[in-house]
């Protein structure tokens, strides 16, 4: 699994059979450090991710192997959207002790 | 899924016996700075796709890498790890203007 920001949308009349009436978004993969990574992925997706939303993605195509059928390729699909990634550079810092 | 600009196709005078009368087509993956640009350009390496939707040559397809890519030939088991799964008719593709080495990157 990992986050991926998601840029834009896409669509297709001809594909696979299993992915029909699928909702395709474009998104990219985004790094510890927030930045978008690698080349544009297709991902499928159920939740109704936003443009501009940071999602979690999986790669495992069971997901929707029971969804669409045992024949689909596809394996990229939103698994949850991220309400805020928290890294170091954002954490919330623990309250310091103060020393008496 | 990866986004792909097919270049060509292939045709094999020989193979093995599970392939035969498969369509494979020649993928150049895109690079999110040439989709950001619409340039028509890909970028990434090539690869062979399995493919039966039937795309032209320029167009761009959706194609899916791994295991996976075999599911379609289920219960016959093939020796294929790329798959091309959909072809696109629109896209709209707007990454933010900053971060990331992806999105300034253009790769030729």
């Amino acid at each position: 699994m990992f986050l991926a920001r998601i840029d834009g949308t896409l669509t297709s009349t001809t594909k696979h059979e299993t992915l029909e009436g699928c909702r395709f978004l474009i998104g990219q993969r985004v790094d510890a450090d927030g930045g978008a990574t690698g080349d544009p992925l297709v991902l499928i997706d159920t939740l109704g991710a936003a443009r501009g939303a940071t999602v979690m993605v999986t790669t495992d195509n069971e997901t929707l192997r029971v969804r669409v059928g045992k024949t689909t390729p596809a394996r990229l699909v939103v698994v949850g959207l991220v309400d805020e990634p928290r890294t170091e550079k954002n954490s919330p810092q623990a309250p310091r002790r103060k020393s008496r | 899924m990866r986004l792909g600009i097919v270049r060509g196709s292939v045709v094999l005078s020989q193979a093995v016996p599970s392939l035969l009368g498969t369509r494979l087509v020649i993928v150049e993956p895109v690079t999110a700075g040439n989709l950001a640009l619409k340039n028509g350009l890909g970028g990434g390496k090539a690869l062979i796709a399995a493919d039966r939707l039937g795309p032209a040559v320029g167009q761009m397809v959706g194609f899916v890498e791994g295991r996976t890519a075999a599911n379609p030939f289920s219960p016959v088991d093939v020796p294929v790890d790329v798959y091309c799964a959909l072809i696109v008719d629109q896209i709209d593709f707007q990454p933010p203007q900053t971060v990331g080495p992806a999105d300034r990157k253009v790769r030729k």
